[in-house]
């Protein structure tokens, strides 16, 4: 491992600190240039490092990405591209927040108890996602496999960030994961979010509010007012990774024609017409 | 990608931190016990603090190694959580209330366990960057045999991760958590100096070497600050 010896220089500059930071500013270890030694692979395949013991040649299937807001019609779309994958025969896996076999549950536990400092939980979280990736998206992308992710990576960056966390901190965090084929995001505004989400749940939830953040006592107001501070993120990210931005305003039928074009030039499917079967035709508003 | 290192004060806290490191069966545990016995004999402020202990983390890692799902980057990123828990909940609050903290392993264990493991370096370092750095960082060194041969003649059964299993160097536990724990040692070696370690010779006696690690203690912090009196006069 010749990175090592770089190692050693780097860490000479470590500095004390941290106590009187109010963010997770990182006071640990020097900062480190990127410089990796098979840079090109690396850098088609993932956001900077190579995971550890995986072989991107591997590779058959599709990653795709849907990020959004909570109420921006994620999993509806999902629901929808999966139905008409396997309708024109392809192999679909799906990966979201918190579902890995390894730690989903306790997050569900520790944001129940409300006991998790940030710093913790955002690496629960990078915890979740990276058992999803070794676990569900690698061997479904070796095996040919569509993968559908609900949210990725970005979703947690941008929580971290609005949280304090210092960016280059929690994007190193992710510096492992793969790089999708195509990162859709569904654009709401928060205000229809909102109305979406209480629709759901006659409630909005504590962490979609962001309550931990102390930024209105007024629900509304919290949940307006965090989405915001997410959304902005999400902007600066779009530019960066070249997301394929879609109205999330627009009705379902629209989004999924729009997200049924660009998978379809992906995947090589000509026909995208698709009208969804009985079961879920109640999502076709 | 990290941005340049800020500047940042080189004490923000009052409190001072001391930490062992070192491979499996090197004496470490035995060492800091007896230190913090010393300490809490004399009434000082203290708190201990133990790798891999958090109450929020431990039955994720626990699944994680029954079921045997950890990858090197989860079982890394796993032992993150939990010392992030206790840098956030403990280690950072007591240090800021002026404290001794005494840690039984820290972020070093990481970057050569894990780097072992195949982890990349720069990756690590990034991962613990929101710790603190120690006051002293003693370096318990033992041959590779002797550590070993410690482990092996007091433990029944090598646990799988414990033993490295996860790695494929062998399918014999014991020959496994020897070529694992050599790799470890690499590991440690490379970081005696970029990281300011106090090495002390684990095959020395126990008593001989915690005198030797009482002195540089005494030698290095300014204990009476840490006394009971202390706080009592201020």
């Amino acid at each position: 491992m010749p990175e090592q010896e770089k190692e050693k220089e780097k860490s000479t500059a470590q500095t004390h600190g941290g106590a009187g930071e109010p963010t997770a500013a990182p006071v640990h270890g020097a900062p480190a240039k990127v410089a990796a030694p098979s840079e090109e692979e690396t850098a088609q395949h993932f956001f900077g490092e190579p995971l550890v013991g995986f072989d991107p040649s591997e590779i058959t299937g599709s990653l795709i990405v849907i990020e959004g807001m909570d109420g921006s019609g994620r999993s509806t779309q999902i629901a929808l591209l999966q139905e008409w994958l396997e309708s024109e025969g392809f192999a679909v896996q799906t990966s979201g927040l918190r579902r890995s076999n390894l730690v989903g549950q306790d997050i569900d536990q520790l944001l129940a108890k409300n006991a998790v400092t940030r710093l913790t939980l955002s690496l629960m979280y990078a915890t979740d996602f990276f058992d999803q990736v070794e676990h569900r998206i690698l061997p479904a992308l070796r095996s040919g496999t569509v993968v559908l992710a609900d949210r990725f990576i970005f979703t947690l960056i941008a929580r971290g960030v609005v949280r304090g966390i210092n960016r280059d901190y929690i994007s190193g965090l992710y510096a492992m994961a793969l790089r999708p084929h195509l990162t859709f995001w569904l654009n709401v505004r928060p205000e229809t979010a909102f109305g979406r989400e209480f629709k759901k749940a006659q409630a909005i939830s504590y962490w979609e509010a962001g309550r931990d953040m102390s930024l209105s006592h007024d629900l509304y107001w919290s949940f307006i007012r965090y989405q915001t501070m997410i959304k902005r993120e999400f902007e600066v990210m779009a530019k960066r990774h070249g997301f394929i931005e879609l109205d999330g305003e627009a009705s379902v039928s629209a989004v999924n024609k729009q997200l049924r074009q660009r998978i379809g030039e992906q995947l090589g499917i000509r026909a995208t017409k698709y009208a969804p079967s009985a079961a879920l035709a109640h999502l076709w508003r | 990608m990290p941005q340049p290192g800020r500047p940042v004060p080189s004490r923000a806290y009052p409190g001072a931190l001391i930490v062992v490191e070192g491979t499996d069966g090197s004496g470490k545990s035995t060492q800091l016990y007896l230190l913090k016995r010393w300490l809490e004999i004399g009434g000082y402020r203290l708190h201990f603090t133990e790798w891999n202990s958090s109450p929020l983390v431990k039955s994720a890692t626990r699944r994680g190694k029954q079921r045997r799902l950890l990858t090197p980057t989860t079982f890394s990123l796993l032992h993150a959580a939990d010392f992030a828990d206790r840098c956030e909940r403990q280690i950072m609050p007591l240090l800021q209330g002026d404290y001794l903290v005494l840690a039984d392993r820290y972020v070093y264990t990481a970057f050569a366990r894990d780097a072992a493991r195949g982890c990349p370096p720069r990756w690590l370092r990034n991962l613990y960057r929101f710790a603190p750095v120690p006051d002293i960082t003693f370096y318990f060194r033992a041959p590779l045999d002797v550590a070993v041969n410690r482990i092996l003649s007091g433990r029944p059964k090598l646990k799988y991760y414990e033993a490295g299993m996860d790695l494929g160097l062998s399918y014999d536990r014991s020959e496994s958590f020897r070529l694992f724990q050599a790799r470890i040692l690499e590991e440690y070696d490379k970081m005696v100096d970029s990281d300011n370690f106090v090495v002390l010779d684990g095959t020395l006696p126990v008593n001989k070497l915690q005198k030797q690690m009482r002195d540089i203690v005494a030698s290095k912090i300014d204990l009476k600050r840490f006394a009971p009196h202390a706080a009592d006069a201020e």
